[in-house]
Formats: C-alpha cells, sequence, structure tokens
C-alpha cells in the first residue's frame, strides 16, 4: 500500500537496523556529552588556509542605488524630468551628498561610511548588479542569489554554497556557513553544513539538563533515517548547539569601541562579527535588510529609506571598526536584488529598475575608490538608460564576486560557482 | 490630518508611518519581552478563564487507522485527533470531503467561543482604528490569536487550511503603515468570507481591500502620479504568475487602469478603510491590457475590466491550480493533476470547491500525494490537536511562531510564506524548543494534561512507549518506536518527567514532522 508512511521517511533497510548497535550509538552519544560541549577551536595559526571569511548582506526590495551613492557628476541626475525631489543634490548644497572621488558621494544618511571608505578597506562599485532584464523582485533575487542571469532557472543552488561544495572546510566543517535569519536564503541553498541561526545568542537545546545529552542523542540517531534535507539539518543542528554554547553573545564586547545600532541587522552582523573572532570555523554568512522597495514617499533624507540607510551604514561602520584586528581574512558583499528606476514616480518614490551599487569591504578589497564605468560621466542619458529608464548594468555583479571568490576565498574553479559566465577582474582586491 | 477630499492620497504614507511609526519596534518588544529578562519573562498572563479541549471520543485504535483516511485527515486538516478521525471514518471519504466544503453549514459553535473575547474581529476598520489608535498592537494580537486558536479548535478544518493558502497567496504584511487598522476585515471580509467560493470573487474583494490596496500602494496611485506596485503584484503573485504573458507595458497599462482605486479617509461618510473610487486621481486615457483595448472614460469600470481579464486568463487558472495541487497533494504534483484542476478553473469560472473535489480524491491522495513538511504553524496546530492541549492564553504561542519565523500575517514580502522544504527543513531548533516548551509546562496559560491524556487514549497508567502513536494519532517507524523504548529504558529510575520527555522526543523526531 503507498500510504505507509515509513515509505517517505528511509529507506526500508534502515528498518532492520539493529537495535543494540543503535542502544550503543545514543549510549556513546549521549556519554561523550562533555566533549560535545567543549568543541575545540579552530586556530587560525594552525589552519592551512589564507581564506577570507565573506559576509554577505542581501538588500531586499531593491535598493535605490542612486542615492545610496549619488553620481553626482552626472548632469542628468539633475534633469527636471528625472527625479526632482528625490535626486541627493551635489556636495556643498544643503542636503547635499558627501563627496568620495569627484563624481560619486554618500548620501547624507551613508556618511557613518566615510571612515572606512577613506581608510582604503571598501569600495563601491556602480552601474552593477544582475544582467537579467526581470523586474520581479523574486525571479530577481533568483537569479542573483544562484548566480544564473539570463539562464534558465533550473539550478537551485546558490553561488556561495557552490563554492562552498568545491573548497574544503578551513575548519572543523561542522558549521561551515550560517544564514541570520528564519531561513536559508537562496545564496547558500545547498550548502554544504549550513543552517538558519536567526539568534545565535538563543540556540540552545531546550528542556531538563538532566535528559538532554540522551535527548539530543536520540534525535539524532532518529533524524539519520530520513531524507535531505532534514537529515543533515538535524545533525548540524546538535552540532551547531554545541559550538554556539561556548559563545558569550550577550556580553560580547566588540573591539576598537565599535557602536552597533541596536536593530535586529545591527544584532545580526554584530553576531556574525562574535561568531568570526570565536574562530568556530565559520567561513560564510549572511544577513538580510529588507523594505528596500520604496514605491511611495521614498524618504531620502528622512523617512523611510533614510532609516534604512542609517541602520546599514552604522552597523558596517561599527563592523569596520569591530573587526579591524581580523580585516586581514575578512569581507563583506552588500548587493540587492536590482535598482530602481531613474526617474521617480508620482508618489514621490521610484518603481523597479535595472542597475545598481554594490558595497564592498576587506582587508584585502582595493577601497577607497568607486569602481564603474559612467561613459563619460553620462549614463543617467536618457539615451543611455536601460530600456529607456534605468541604470544600465555595466559591471555584472559575477565580476566582482568572481573575483573575490579567486582571490580570496582560495577557489578558481569559478564555473562551477557561476556557470556559462566568464568573469572580467575589475580590480576590486588586492 | 487628513486631505479635505475624503481619500488617501500619495502623500498620505508620511502621516501613515508617523501614526505607525513605533508600531514595528513597540509590537516586537511587547510581543518579544526584553531579551535579557529570559525567554518569557516580563509577559502578563490574561485570564481568559478555562476553556475546555475536545470531547474526547471512544477510544481510537491508531494501529487500525485506514491509511487512507488518515491522510485525508492530514492533507485537509491542521492534524489529527481522535473524535475527527471517529467523524471521518463514519461520513466516509466523499461524504466528509463534502461537509468541509460547504463549512458554513458545520457547527463552531467551541471555536466561537474560545475567540468571543477579541472585539476587534467583528469591528470596521473605522471602529478598530477609532478605539485601538493608540493601541494598534491589540488588533494584531487578536486577529493572530484568533488564528491559532480557530486552526485547533475549529471544526471548519478545510476553511481554516483554505484560510492559509489564500493569506499566503494574498499577502499582507500586518506592520505596514497602517495595515495593523485594516487586515482584521480583509482576514475576514476577503480571505474568511470567499476563501471556499470563486477565485474571481476572492481577487476581486482583494482587490477592493483596504489593507491590500495600502500594503501595495494602490491607495497612492493616480493619474500623473501613476506607479505600478500593486499592478505588477497583482499579475505576478495573484493570477498570471511570473512566468504568464504580460510584460512591462502591461504592468504600466494596468497601473494606469487602477488609478483612483483608493481608502476613505475619516473625514469620508463611508468610515476609514472603505474602498473609494475617486475620479480626480483617475487616469481617463484610453489603455491597452494584454492586448484588449480599454477606451477612454471607463473610470472605475477600467480596473473591474483589467479584473476580468486577468480572473479569467487561463494562465491564472493554471497558476493557481498550480499551487492547490502543491498545497494539497505533493510539493511536485503530477502535470496532469494540474492540467485537470485548471480545466475545471475554466470550466467553472474559478469555483473552489470544485478544484478542490479534483484534488481530494482517494485516488490521488492514494497515488500522487507525497508527504510535506509540516510547516512551523502546521506543526503547532497539529500538537497542540494531539495533545489535547488546553489553552487559556495563547499570547506565548504568538511568541513561539515568531521564533519559529512563522508568525501568521508577519511575512513582510508580497509572495507569502514559502511553501517549500528547502525553507523550513533546514530550521529545526526552534521547532524542537516549541515542543519541548509544550510538554515542560513552559508556556503559562497552555498546558497539556499527560496523565488524561494518556487515559483518554485507553493506555491506562500501564502504557508502552511503543504505543506513542496511539497518543499522538501519527505513524512512526519501528526504528523511531526502538528508539523511544530505549530513551525511556535509559533514562534514571526517579526520573518524574519521563512520559513528558517522551512526548517531546517523539514529536521532534521526523514521524511528526511530516503530514
Amino acid at each position: 500500500m503507498p500510504l505507509e508512511a515509513t515509505e517517505y521517511r528511509g529507506c526500508t533497510e534502515f528498518q532492520n537496523w539493529s537495535r543494540s548497535r543503535l542502544l550503543r550509538r545514543i549510549r556513546r552519544r549521549s556519554s561523550s556529552s562533555v566533549a560535545l560541549t567543549s568543541v575545540p577551536q579552530v586556530s587560525l595559526t594552525d589552519s592551512e588556509t589564507n581564506r577570507d571569511v565573506l559576509l554577505v548582506v542581501l538588500l531586499r526590495g531593491g535598493m535605490d542605488g542612486l542615492t545610496t551613492v549619488v553620481p553626482y557628476g552626472d548632469p542628468n541626475l539633475y534633469s527636471p524630468t528625472l527625479r526632482p525631489d528625490l535626486a541627493v543634490p551635489p556636495p556643498g548644497d544643503p542636503d547635499g551628498a558627501i563627496d568620495l572621488d569627484g563624481f560619486f558621494g554618500l548620501a547624507p544618511a551613508m556618511a557613518p561610511l566615510l571612515p572606512a571608505y577613506a581608510s582604503g578597506q571598501l569600495a563601491v562599485v556602480h552601474a552593477t548588479g544582475s544582467p537579467d532584464p526581470t523586474r520581479s523582485h523574486f525571479d530577481a533575487f533568483s537569479y542573483l542569489e544562484y548566480g544564473i542571469p539570463l539562464q534558465p532557472l533550473d539550478v537551485y543552488s546558490g553561488w556561495l554554497a557552490r563554492h562552498l561544495q568545491i573548497v574544503p572546510p578551513t575548519g572543523n566543517g561542522l558549521l561551515r556557513a550560517a544564514a541570520i535569519s528564519g531561513q536559508v536564503p537562496k545564496t547558500l541553498a545547498d550548502a554544504p553544513a549550513t543552517l538558519p541561526i536567526a539568534d545565535p545568542s538563543s540556540f540552545a537545546f531546550p528542556g531538563s539538563p538532566v535528559t538532554s545529552s540522551l535527548r539530543q542523542a536520540v534525535i539524532e540517531a532518529a533524524h539519520e533515517f530520513t531524507i535531505e534535507p532534514l537529515a543533515s539539518a538535524a545533525k548540524g543542528t546538535i552540532d551547531t548547539i554545541a559550538i554556539l554554547q561556548g559563545i558569550d553573545f550577550l556580553n560580547y564586547a566588540p573591539s576598537g569601541g565599535a557602536t552597533y545600532p541596536g536593530s535586529a541587522f545591527g544584532e545580526a552582523v554584530k553576531s556574525v562579527a562574535a561568531m568570526v573572532k570565536a574562530d568556530i570555523g565559520l567561513e560564510a554568512a549572511t544577513v538580510e535588510l529588507g523594505s528596500w522597495d520604496t514605491h511611495n514617499q521614498q524618504g531620502v533624507q528622512a523617512g523611510d529609506m533614510a532609516n534604512l540607510m542609517a541602520d546599514l551604514s552604522t552597523t558596517l561602520a561599527a563592523l569596520h571598526i569591530d573587526m579591524q584586528d581580523r580585516m586581514d581574512r575578512f569581507a563583506v558583499v552588500v548587493m540587492s536584488e536590482f535598482g530602481r528606476r531613474a526617474d521617480q514616480n508620482g508618489s514621490q518614490g521610484t518603481d523597479h529598475g535595472h542597475g545598481n551599487c554594490m558595497l564592498v569591504m576587506g582587508g584585502h578589497i582595493a577601497g577607497g575608490q568607486v569602481i564603474a564605468d559612467w561613459n563619460s560621466g553620462e549614463l543617467l542619458h536618457p539615451d543611455l538608460l536601460y530600456q529607456g529608464d534605468s541604470l544600465q548594468v555595466t559591471i555584472d555583479y559575477r565580476d566582482i564576486i568572481a573575483e573575490i571568490v579567486q582571490n580570496r576565498l582560495d577557489n578558481a574553479d569559478l564555473a562551477t560557482v557561476f556557470p556559462n559566465y566568464t568573469p572580467t577582474f575589475r580590480g576590486i582586491t588586492n | 490630518m487628513f486631505k479635505s477630499s475624503g481619500v488617501l492620497g500619495p502623500q498620505d504614507r508620511v502621516w501613515a508611518d508617523q501614526v505607525t511609526a513605533l508600531t514595528r519596534r513597540r509590537f516586537l518588544k511587547a510581543v518579544m519581552g526584553g531579551a535579557a529578562a529570559g525567554p518569557f519573562a516580563g509577559l502578563a498572563h490574561r485570564a481568559f478563564g478555562k476553556l475546555s479541549g475536545f470531547d474526547l471520543p471512544d477510544e481510537v485504535d491508531v494501529n487500525d487507522l485506514d491509511p487512507l483516511l488518515q491522510r485525508l485527515v492530514n492533507r485537509t486538516t491542521f492534524g489529527f485527533t481522535p473524535a475527527l478521525y471517529e467523524e471521518v471514518e463514519e461520513l466516509g471519504f466523499d461524504e466528509f470531503v463534502e461537509t468541509q466544503l460547504h463549512a458554513q453549514g458545520i457547527d463552531d459553535a467551541l471555536s466561537d467561543a474560545m475567540i468571543s473575547g477579541y472585539d476587534t474581529l467583528t469591528m470596521t476598520s473605522d471602529e478598530i482604528y477609532t478605539v485601538y489608535e493608540e493601541d494598534d498592537g491589540v488588533p494584531i494580537r487578536q486577529l493572530v490569536e484568533a488564528t491559532i486558536l480557530r486552526s485547533v479548535f475549529s471544526k471548519r478544518q478545510l476553511q481554516e487550511r483554505m484560510v492559509e493558502f489564500w493569506s499566503d497567496h494574498f499577502n499582507i504584511d500586518i506592520l505596514d503603515g497602517l495595515v495593523p487598522f485594516l487586515k482584521t476585515a480583509d482576514d475576514r471580509d476577503v480571505i474568511r468570507t470567499h476563501a471556499l467560493s470563486t477565485f474571481p470573487q476572492l481577487l476581486n474583494a482583494s482587490a477592493h481591500s483596504a489593507a491590500m490596496l495600502f500594503y501595495l500602494d494602490n491607495y497612492a496611485n493616480s493619474v500623473g502620479h501613476a506607479q505600478e506596485n500593486y499592478a505588477r503584484e497583482l499579475m505576478e503573485l495573484h493570477t498570471l504568475g511570473v512566468d504568464g504573458p504580460y510584460t512591462q507595458q502591461d504592468v504600466e497599462e494596468v497601473s494606469r487602469c487602477l488609478t483612483g482605486w483608493t481608502i476613505a479617509n475619516r473625514d469620508n461618510p463611508l468610515g476609514f478603510g472603505s474602498f473609494v473610487f475617486y475620479p480626480p486621481y483617475h487616469d481617463t486615457g484610453s489603455k491597452t491590457v494584454l492586448g484588449q483595448f480599454i477606451p477612454a472614460g471607463g473610470g472605475e469600470s477600467d480596473g473591474q475590466t483589467v479584473l476580468d481579464i486577468l480572473a479569467y486568463h487561463p494562465s491564472t487558472a493554471a497558476f493557481i491550480a498550480g499551487k492547490l495541487c502543491k498545497r494539497f497533494c505533493a510539493y511536485d504534483p503530477p502535470q496532469q493533476l494540474i492540467d485537470d484542476v485548471r480545466d475545471t478553473y475554466l470550466a467553472t469560472g474559478g469555483d473552489i470547491k470544485s478544484m478542490l473535489r479534483v484534488i481530494l480524491t482517494p485516488n490521488v491522495l492514494h497515488s500522487m500525494a507525497t508527504p510535506k513538511f509540516k510547516r512551523p504553524f502546521h506543526l503547532m496546530a497539529s500538537l497542540l490537536r494531539a495533545s489535547n492541549a488546553s489553552i487559556q492564553n495563547p499570547r506565548l504561542l504568538l511568541e513561539m511562531l515568531f521564533i519559529m519565523g512563522h508568525a501568521p500575517f508577519f511575512w513582510p514580502r508580497p509572495d507569502g510564506y514559502p511553501d517549500d522544504l528547502s525553507a523550513w527543513a533546514t530550521s529545526l531548533l526552534p521547532r524542537w524548543q516549541f515542543v519541548s516548551y509544550l510538554f515542560d509546562g513552559v508556556f503559562p496559560g497552555v498546558s497539556v494534561d499527560v496523565d488524561s491524556l494518556i487515559e483518554s487514549r485507553g493506555l491506562g497508567q500501564g502504557y508502552e512507549v511503543s504505543a506513542i502513536d496511539q497518543v499522538l494519532g501519527q505513524p512512526f517507524t519501528t526504528v523511531e518506536v526502538d528508539l523511544l523504548n530505549d530513551f525511556v529504558a535509559e533514562l534514571p529510575a526517579q526520573y518524574a518527567a519521563k512520559f513528558q520527555d517522551a512526548l517531546g522526543v517523539a514529536t521532534t523526531m521526523p514521524g511528526f514532522q511530516w503530514y
């Protein structure tokens, strides 16, 4: 009868699994609870690797890159037909941009990032993004995160997941990547030893301490007979409980006097810093910041988007200070699914567009510059707008990430990370 | 505060954000408590008065459950109870489905009693705004808690599953702007009213819903101020699907058709939150949508024409059919079944009952259905049902849904909570925490009486762990039962919470995670 529950829960061979063997395993697991809770740290000096830990920040909703990093040197930005109410004025004007390089400037709410930029560890890439034309949030993120723009949506592993599949673990391999969110984003879909950890500080096994290790052993054993990804997730969860138990997140003291904002995003990024510094073998993490879909009353100087930019910039600025002692092997990539239209809409907002900017930070990132191909400074000229209304993608985001993957993550198999694409390195690493 | 026009317009977002600027922080703080004070500290216990759970029927021997009827129960409800199974056995497959499809005919006194203390459920948006302007957490909490209680106690279980389905499909973030005051009416007058009627009616109601008009910004969509947020999601997520036959041009034309569809403000005699077509906002020119010419001067009917084009489009039929099959049959349902449901949609004008009848057959559930992983809300409801939990205050259940990442109406993006294995099967610890907290009695206001649970299922005090499936009504594999027996054997002899722990471990095992 095809309705047998067992059919779906594992191979029938396991139905005959020796009970005494199971019992032995449980006893062993449960009696080794001391070892379980003290997972040895992976010291960087002992490690053979020189790979960066990579943090990917996903800005969901379509961040307006013409606001965050303002191309104030392009005269078309201030055309009365483009975004008369939204364009950030040039430096020197009231509420003007903060100059970066004589052509681009930061929105006032992004000002906290200026020290990181000046230190040479923060770079901006502009007129970049995924070349896929879709303006659907969900498709755009699928192409971006699976790493397959302009290709059929039939690859269901993330680009970062494929990288982790290729390279050996830098540490014990028990928790290679963490998504600081309720679910694993597509960037990490199908990644080995990867879990969603919405709140690392409360990742503790519940219930009576008397039976805790025994219950963990039974639960782990029961999940050996189920299907993926459930089976691996159960084992990974139990391993991770032990790993994170050794980190005091609530009393974590950032270095250098760094202060993270108390926002959910700030807390999430801070917890990544704590995990990296605890040397648990973490190789990658993702953090998400949503609500960038500013169709209505965008609030460039004050309001929705200004608040988001403040959250983003103060968090990244704190991370930059906090991670100085680790910056040699740490990198951050910040990106969104698409930019917004160059022209504002009727409700003081912007609709879905195309090209955008990315932020890249790290000790070996060629910072202090804006990497862009702005077509003699007039990429916002009406004749040059993508589909007549949006910033072009002149630098494929895969160029930037591929260079980081090869030079900072020590993985030259770029054809697996980004199939059917030959990246052009843009000098984002040094 | 409001413009004298009596309707919300593009500029009102600023006001709306000011009104509810603190909602998100205030609400989350209230619900989640102070992080430093421990997981459940500082939450006031609000007495509801003790309400009983289910009427316990005579002994039901789980080992003798008909697997097909068990599958039917799992697919059409939020989980097994002995009473429900007995009812299914009595009615038979087809009659049970028919009964559930005609939900209004089912007496639901127990569930109604459970939620009778929630005053906002029957209020208009205007009344909610008037009473709770300064405390918008109240309508949010009441709606979510009522949703939990209904999923556990309502006898209209298929209706509840469909409410969940459509709440995902027409997702609205309850924390967005004015939505805290508007979602209650959307849940009642759109989702619940039409959950089992026809898709065109449901779509039409949603398009007129203030919560949707606000969430996707159509209230701010006016001539010369066109913006395409709702128009795009209307086609991509609500009707044609992302692979549907529409272009960027169609998105812009649909948004023009829907200019002027907005929301009454508080100066309006219709009452805040009513749908209003406001002619000064409307783009009176001609439009072309999906190749169909819409002449100039159509006014409000432009939007209606768009909804009709979309509601009866074959791509919409296929899109809805695919999602229904995925929800009720399998993650990867057979194409033939999807085609059959699509054809039924087209033949019946999108009749939801008729489509469900195609899926909820013995043949489909027997031969085509494959197991689906319970999403956290489903896990919670099914465990509360299986354990005959007594709920006096569901407040902490809401908190637990936050921790599990699945609080109803809190998904921020318009695509709704995912219905995929990969989205949920890697986040296990919050599920384990919930199960453990429940049996350990950590939630004030929610309790499981383990002893009477055992007794009620005919096991008496001399129970065997091997009979755990008899308690929970869900078959466990022999490996799982062996492991449970080993677990109990390994426990210290004097350990008091033996069966609490055994139930906690059992419901953490894979066997309880699928439906």
